[in-house]
């Protein structure tokens, strides 16, 4: 019944719309059609494998970095997730000559920023520092990667400071955690299904020497890539860059390979029992596709539509049409092998399950009607006037290049994903509408919230397991299984 | 905020601004004053005041409505009224039907926002150049033109509703930050929570929508900032052709009640499901346009920004009695709060943790600030400032600030020097205003077991 209305409503809704954006006396605003150039930018390769890539741009007195580490937490030793977090976490607090306080004082007395963190396919550390402390910037951070402390202090204070800030999420913001559940049982004996910060039981487990056995492995220069981006002198950061990281080792091994993830069949409920929730937030997903997928416009395009804006369909049917929240939308997470696609929203507690529904019926509707040209269009629109504002700053450039090269991703990538869009057919919307969203009879869904007020109304949309918001882990106990 | 964007990573969430984090201003280089150069401005016969800073580094632009009405405009019974207009601002007009202006800002290439505060609401469009036209039709018809539909009232309240289960009942830190406030302040609207207390928003009625609406939305209680690829002349007729024809509205009643002076410490105990105590200390502070301001945001920055700060330092890395500490001052047209808040490890000690901020502030009151600390609050202050005049959206989003809050925009041009000239005497002085014992209150959330139920 539900799905038959959300069927009939989104196909009947492109028409009013059209007929209404003809009627409007509104000027005529082109379409943009426009591709944003990527900055010129130098490349090389130092001997011992290190890959640059510098990228001037002067105006702001502003120079950034960003270094990509290949790893990441894909790395973490069985049951040890959050050993390549915590590895991140360190190289920051002390390195080299200065202990942690000494390094916060370096970084900081110079109004700079460098942080690091892990990521599942890497590590990453970025920066930020005033346009005259280019060297400074180079040294703390040649510090922080190749001669990271790992001080015990250090650990101990960081190890337990991670822990208690998953606990106090669960207190302020249930939703952010979504993923590492929902990740965890899609993902369950893949990497990708491990919690890259690591959950509470598997943070207290770790030991230092896990830590440091990890970065001694996992790092090297022909595992790096270095952008600096800004208000520089591309000859002088150079020479910079060979004389503070050219004696930096090659990896001790060989990155392992990945191996490739897959879809589930069916669906699962996780019920993670929060009691007195007000809401109950929902994800459900299944695994999409990976970040080389060829399709890329297309899906940019359909998942846009579906629920990357305000105007999406999700948002339109659940808040908009439905009143029931405040969002829903959805994405993909595309890595060196298939990520997940992901649905989330939240509702109050006794709509559960007719939020849920909700957005089961309107995937349906998506999979079943596609887009139509006007739909189409409008996304693609919105695509191309929205892309240049994430190209904005030499900081958005070093993060962008890096990116690339991380994922050997041509340049054109970026610079041609303008009329990459304009050229999307409907044939190429039809097919990624097909191939790379989940079917809504095929999907893992998790919900936080209050599990004795919802409970019963969840079991007619497939096997439900329940666990509690307070448990150490982001699956459910072998016996709750 | 009409919409959140979420964050993800646990290590974010401490450092969210569960308070309105303190304004950054700088110290620069000669250079920056020269960049405001290109700024113009124009104040329609309505009263609408508009400035333009073109910036042709993308070919987009952001338009940032600043509208002076916000929460301190309200009154009992009718409690987020503000917010709520936020939100039926996209709800359509007697022109456009709901959903139209979503539909036609992102058919055209653009993206919108808004957000609320104690003081200001303020509408934000993102979108290329070719749409410039287009959206300045569609802000000022919803300006002079919104329609009020029953049920689209009703669809609106359960999501505003919904955010406040987001951003408040599911939320400890905001949950306490709204207990302290209504505390701290007795009889100044800045008592009032934001987003509304609950039976409020279940009882607005489309009578006091509609008075609100004829109230405050008049050019004459807003600030437009363009930044981006335009140019000012083209923006300033385009604006006059859709803004000029709307009437001013009548002159609005100034928020009369000053806060009268808080006389001893006032204390508050929360009780909620959770696993981790929460402590937030606030003092009454003094207002945006203040001349300590550059002092207080460089004492700010020196007790919280970063793992070198004094508190993060003292409390969490020494002490081990926080896992996380923040501070911030809400600046506004009157006197509002300073904060300094924590997050507790799960069964960790309020009483020590008070403990030990007291005395830091006791060991601040007496010592002052170091010229180390205050040379790197200035550079952190400065970089900061660098990197929000980097993007079209971060100086729309200064510009407006100093041109409402500050009553000039112009004085952002200032700012530099100002800060520059800040001694760690000054520093000393706004510490010794700011932390009175007599002027703070303190809210202590202790957790217990999960149950169900309120």
């Amino acid at each position: 019944m539900v799905a038959a209305t959300v069927l009939a409503a989104g196909g009947a809704s492109a028409i009013p719309v059209a007929r209404a954006a003809a009627a409007i006396a509104a000027p005529a605003a082109a379409a943009p059609r426009v591709d944003v150039p990527v900055p010129a930018n130098e490349r090389v390769t130092l001997p011992n494998g290190l890959r640059l890539i510098l990228v001037p741009r002067h105006g702001i007195p502003l120079v950034a970095c960003n270094l990509l580490l290949r790893g990441g937490a894909l790395l973490d030793p069985p049951g040890r997730d959050g050993t390549a977090a915590l590895a991140a976490d360190l190289l920051t607090h002390g390195a080299g000559a200065r202990d942690a306080y000494a390094f916060a004082d370096a970084v900081e007395g110079a109004g700079g920023n460098l942080d690091a963190a892990a990521h599942a396919e890497y590590i990453q550390v970025q920066g930020q520092f005033l346009a005259r402390d280019s060297r400074l910037m180079l040294e703390l951070l040649a510090d922080a990667v190749l001669r990271p402390r790992f001080d015990a202090e250090e650990f101990d204070k960081l190890r337990e400071r991670r822990i208690e800030e998953i606990k106090a999420a669960k207190d302020s913001q249930p939703e952010a955690l979504l993923g590492n559940y929902g990740r965890a049982l899609l993902f369950a004996g893949h990497p990708y299904g491990d919690a890259v910060g690591g959950s509470e039981a598997a943070l207290a487990r770790l030991t230092r020497a896990d830590v440091a056995r990890y970065y001694a492995a996992q790092s090297g220069a022909d595992r790096a890539i270095l952008v600096i981006a800004g208000d520089f002198d591309p000859a002088r950061v150079r020479a910079d860059v060979e004389a503070v990281f050219g004696g930096w080792r090659r990896a001790a091994a060989p990155l392992p390979p990945l191996p490739a993830s897959a879809r589930v069949h069916g669906r699962r409920l996780l019920l993670v029992d929060s009691p007195g929730s007000a809401q109950t937030y929902i994800w459900m997903a299944n695994v999409g596709v990976p970040r080389h997928y060829a399709l890329r416009p297309a899906l940019n395009i359909a998942n846009l539509a579906l629920g990357g804006s305000f105007g999406s369909l999700l948002n339109r049917e659940l808040r908009v049409k439905a009143g029931l929240t405040y969002d829903a939308s959805s994405r993909f997470t595309r890595g060196l092998v298939a990520g997940e696609f992901a649905i989330s929203t939240f509702t109050q507690t006794d709509k559960s399950a007719q939020a849920l529904q909700l957005a089961l019926d309107t995937l349906a509707g998506f999979k079943h009607d596609g887009l139509d040209a006007a739909a189409t269009d409008a996304a693609r629109n919105y695509l191309l006037g929205q892309y240049p504002l994430a190209f904005e700053t030499p900081f958005d450039w070093a993060v962008a290049l890096g990116d690339l090269d991380f994922y050997g991703l041509p340049e054109s990538y970026i610079g041609h994903f303008g009329s990459d869009l304009v050229a999307t057919d409907a044939a190429a919307i039809h097919q990624v509408i097909d191939d790379a969203f989940p079917s809504p009879a095929d999907l893992d869904i998790v919900l936080i919230g209050d599990a004795a007020k919802i409970r019963d109304s969840l079991s007619a949309f497939g096997p439900v397991t329940t666990m509690p918001l307070s448990a150490p882990e982001f699956a459910p106990a072998p016996a709750d299984r | 905020m009409r919409r959140a964007a979420v964050a993800c990573s646990v290590a974010a969430l401490l450092v969210m601004a569960v308070l309105p984090r303190a304004a950054e201003a700088a110290a620069a280089p000669m250079s920056f004053a020269a960049t405001g150069e290109a700024i113009q401005t124009r104040t329609l016969a309505n009263g609408l005041q508009v400035i333009v800073w073109p910036d042709h580094n993308i070919p987009s632009v952001a338009l940032f409505n600043w509208v002076r009405v916000g929460s301190r405009n309200e009154g009992t019974g009718t409690t987020g009224l503000a917010h709520f207009f936020e939100h039926m601002m996209f709800n359509g007009t007697t022109h456009h039907p709901r959903g139209e202006f979503t539909r036609l800002i992102e058919s055209n290439g653009g993206s919108d926002n808004a957000f609320t505060s104690q003081d200001v609401t303020v509408y934000e469009d993102w979108f290329p150049r070719s749409a410039l036209e287009l959206v300045l039709q569609l802000e000022s018809d919803r300006l002079a033109n919104l329609a009020f539909e029953p049920q689209v009232v009703e669809k609106e309240r359960e999501v505003v509703y919904s955010e406040r289960r987001l951003r408040v009942e599911d939320s400890s830190p905001a949950f306490l930050s709204e207990q302290v406030q209504a505390t701290a302040f007795i009889a100044h609207p800045y008592r009032i929570p934001t987003i509304g207390w609950p039976s409020d928003i279940k009882a607005w009625t489309l009578a006091d929508l509609e008075n609100f609406y004829h109230t405050w939305y008049a050019p004459n209680h807003c600030t437009l900032v363009l930044v981006g690829d335009v140019e000012p002349a083209q923006v300033f007729a385009l604006v006059e052709k859709y803004y000029g024809p709307i009437p001013g509205g009548p002159a609005t009643s100034p928020v009369r009640t000053v806060e009268p002076e808080q006389t001893g410490e006032r204390r508050l105990v929360i009780e909620r499901n959770g696993q981790n105590p929460l402590v937030q200390v606030a003092w009454h502070a003094m207002p945006a346009d203040d001349p300590r301001a550059p002092a207080l945001n460089l004492l700010q920055t020196i007790l919280t920004e970063g793992d070198a700060a004094r508190l993060h330092r003292a409390l969490v890395e020494e002490r081990k009695l926080a896992v996380g500490v923040g501070s911030g001052w809400s600046e506004g047209f009157d006197p509002n709060l300073y904060s300094v808040y924590a997050t507790l490890p799960e069964g960790g000690s309020s009483q020590a943790f008070e403990q030990a901020l007291n005395a830091e502030i006791a060991k601040l009151l007496d010592q002052g600030v170091t010229a180390a600390e205050l040379s790197r609050a200035k550079h952190q202050v400065a970089a900061s400032f660098w990197r929000g005049v980097s993007t079209i959206d971060g100086k729309a989003r200064l510009l407006g600030e100093y041109a409402v809050l500050h009553g000039d925009y112009r004085k952002l041009f200032a700012a530099p020097d100002a800060y520059e000239r800040v001694s760690a005497a000054d520093v000393l002085a706004v510490a010794r205003d700011v932390f009175k014992p007599a002027h703070r209150t303190v809210g202590v959330l202790v957790p217990r077991a999960a149950t169900s139920g309120p």
